[in-house]
């Protein structure tokens, strides 16, 4: 690392905007030197992640779940209990004796109160035993409803990098100072023109298969759902952040956490930019096993529009375009022409159009 | 007679807040006040520097002025609330209670219950000081009615520390001329030690095999200190993390001396006194711009945005190999010291609670 010191270095030992200028100039070519060590494959895609969860092992905030309720749950159990045999060690010969006979003295009382404050920790502590049990037994019950995975030969594939939407995406997080993540970033395309813009970017994917290509390019990416990876993501880590893909057939709890976690991972400034299927394209030209067993259904435009807007961020107009598969109007000098063409525009509004959109949203609070 | 009178948990022999609470009161007195200090708790060794709280009603006087030293709960928050004197807090932060969810509940208790007792002093104060902007912020949210922002009085500015030549030679003689990171500060999940062994491995992985990290202070949560040494042994590293604890004065100065860089990764800090020990011992600083850091550091080192450790790395890697920033650094943290030399501090402290015993008691 040899990195070009300012000439003006020997000014900034005692000018203090000079200084502060060198330190930014510094932090920048750091930033740089980060980035090439990444797109050099030195430091190997999802480091990071996995230094993060390989220290979780060793944590108990690592515990996730019913194992951390259990634990929490065993923490209880073990503070339940109230010694009454208070040390009597002192640093002067006296003051042990006269702690003995203070505990000795007191020992009948203490005993008594004591002795009811250990059956009221341990009713509590029994009733929170009674609750993780109940829990446990409704989350059994709630993954009997758990929608069947997709089989994965009619999970429709996205090649963001060439789509019609991704020049308007890139343009949008062009100017992001942290870091951007590319939710379902298949091959890892979109990273890579991102980062060849300057940006400083990564993907997750949940699918192994599809980020190998990635994988094989040293492209920082991750094997993980966009959900669990914004999950352990620091709150205002990132400054850009673009999601696709399986975004349009969340759950509606799924959908809901997503956007928590957009609304708090995201800095303040930062840009959101969704891609998603119209309900319209949704339903003409995805497979019939996809539409039948998808959890959720793809939103509106205006509907994630709304609710980004509930949540701090101001959305720009969306963006339409993919596949227009609308009916041409007949020409006027047909016969029935207006009732033929009121009835192509009826068919257009409501079942064809355009098939994609693309939401550009900013941070604001 | 003017009367400044200090209230404070515990008096402890070599501790920071212990430290500043009777150079304070020499301060008061050098002035010509009287002023006393009440404890929940004093060491062996400082019994007869201290008084027991609860004795302070026998002695109290009209005109006293009350300055209670904020950084843990206490029954002697309780006692103060219900005190008619004019109440000063000094407010050297309370670690936010999820810094220790699920590493340490009773803990979590504890700083609940800290942080509970600030709520209620802060508006029934007449003043907050406080270390920093940041812990000022802290009282102002709360309601305290004024606020004044003057450092910890700790006299690490005046001079450079006696070196323990003996330590110094024998940490030099570990490892030879591999790259030297420290971090000062107790063990404990704010501190973020686990970010700085994650740097640790990344800086090896590209830049110095044989680098090491050395770590200064006392393990206060026993299950995180635990998590975070298997979790350099896991990534081989059991022999390249050094923890040093109990060490005097001329030791911890060794330490610094040898260290080739300071790095912070602390998420959360009231103040951060270890980085003006760094700044006397001439270590060049890295460190996270959080809590109270950025504040306290100025320009007097590289300030991060994220403590990922590839970015660490890469500016430490950018301290070592750069002789002429390292320099200016160690340079501007001289010149950062002077804003905290310990006159100026006792000044300050003399000229604020002056206003507050005069009865001018909004000040700011």
């Amino acid at each position: 690392m040899t990195p070009d010191t300012p000439a003006d270095v020997d000014d900034a030992v005692t000018d203090v905007t000079a200084r502060i200028r060198y330190l930014d100039e510094v932090m920048a070519e750091i930033d740089a030197e980060v980035r090439r060590r990444r797109a050099s494959g030195d430091l190997p895609a999802g480091l990071e992640r996995e230094l993060d969860e390989l220290f979780l092992e060793f944590s108990p905030v690592g515990l996730q779940g019913r194992a951390r309720l259990r634990e929490t749950l065993s923490l209880v159990d073990g503070s339940a209990y109230v010694d009454t045999a208070v040390p009597t060690a002192s640093n002067k010969a006296v003051g042990s004796y006269i702690k003995r006979l203070i505990r000795k003295g007191l020992g009948w009382y203490m005993g008594f109160i004591v002795a009811q404050i250990v059956k009221f920790a341990w009713s509590v502590s029994r009733m929170f035993h009674v609750v993780v049990d109940h829990i446990e037994e409704l989350e059994a019950t709630v993954e009997t409803h758990r929608s069947p995975d997709l089989p994965a030969e009619v999970v429709p594939e996205f090649h963001p990098g060439s789509a019609w939407w991704s020049a308007a995406g890139l343009a949008a997080l062009s100017t992001a100072t942290d870091r951007v993540l590319v939710g379902d970033c298949g091959d890892g395309r979109l990273v890579e023109e991102l980062i060849a813009a300057d940006v400083d970017a990564y993907g997750v994917d949940p699918s192994d298969l599809v980020l190998e290509p990635a994988l094989a390019r040293a492209v920082d990416v991750r094997a993980e759902s966009v959900l669990d990876h914004l999950g352990v993501v620091a709150d205002e880590a990132l400054g850009g952040i673009l999601l696709t893909g399986s975004v349009q057939w969340l759950r509606p709890n799924e959908r809901e956490r997503l956007l928590d976690l957009v609304s708090t991972r995201l800095a303040v400034g930062g840009t959101l930019v969704l891609h998603s299927t119209t309900p319209e394209g949704w339903a003409s030209s995805v497979a019939p096993v996809v539409r039948d067993l998808a959890p959720g259904r793809p939103l509106h435009a205006e509907t994630w529009a709304h609710l980004l807007e509930s949540r701090g961020f101001h959305v720009d107009e969306p963006q339409r375009g993919g596949d227009d598969r609308r009916l041409d109007r007949v020409d006027g000098a047909t016969a029935d022409a207006d009732a033929v063409n009121a009835a192509i525009d009826t068919i257009n509004v409501l079942l064809l159009g355009p098939t994609e959109y693309l939401v550009v949203a900013t941070r604001e609070r | 007679m003017t009367a400044v009178h200090q209230f404070v948990p515990a008096l402890l022999p070599r501790d920071a807040t212990g430290d500043h609470t009777r150079a304070l009161r020499d301060a008061f007195r050098a002035a010509g006040w009287e002023s006393e200090i009440y404890v929940e708790a004093a060491h062996d060794e400082l019994q007869h520097e201290a008084t027991y709280f609860e004795e302070y009603p026998a002695r109290a006087r009209p005109g006293d002025v009350l300055l209670y030293q904020l950084g843990t709960s206490s029954p002697v928050a309780d006692f103060l609330l219900g005190r008619p004197e004019p109440l000063v807090l000094d407010y050297h932060n309370i670690t936010p209670e999820s810094f220790y969810d699920g590493w340490e509940e009773h803990t979590t208790v504890k700083v609940a219950l800290a942080r509970h007792q600030v709520a209620e002093l802060a508006p029934r104060a007449v003043l907050g000081i406080a270390d920093s902007a940041f812990n000022a912020g802290e009282l102002t949210a709360l309601g305290c009615p004024a606020t004044e922002v003057v450092p910890i009085l700790v006299d690490v500015t005046d001079e450079r520390a006696v070196v323990d030549q003996r330590e110094l030679a024998r940490l030099a003689g570990r490892h030879g001329g591999a790259t030297v990171l420290l971090f000062v500060g107790r063990i404990s999940p704010n501190k973020s030690h686990e970010d700085l062994v994650s740097a640790l491995w990344v800086y090896r992985h590209l830049y110095d095999p044989d680098a090491r990290l050395h770590l200064v202070g006392p393990t206060v949560t026993p299950d995180y200190a635990a998590a975070v040494f298997a979790y350099a042994a896991e990534l081989g590293l059991a022999d390249a993390v050094h923890h040093g604890e109990g060490l005097t004065q001329a030791e911890l100065a060794a330490w610094y001396e040898d260290a080739d860089v300071f790095v912070c990764l602390s998420r959360h800090e009231g103040f951060c006194i270890p980085l003006l020990e760094a700044m006397r011992a001439g270590t060049p600083i890295v460190a996270l711009d959080a809590g109270a850091v950025g504040e306290t550091l100025a320009d007097a080192g590289i300030l991060l945005p994220t403590a990922r450790p590839a970015t660490v790395a890469a500016a430490v890697a950018r301290v070592r190999s750069d002789p002429r920033l390292a320099d200016l650094l160690v340079a501007s943290g001289h010149r950062r010291l002077a804003d905290f030399a310990a006159e100026r501090t006792r000044r300050r402290f003399v000229e604020v609670l002056g206003r507050v015993a005069d009865g001018d008691r909004v000040v700011a």
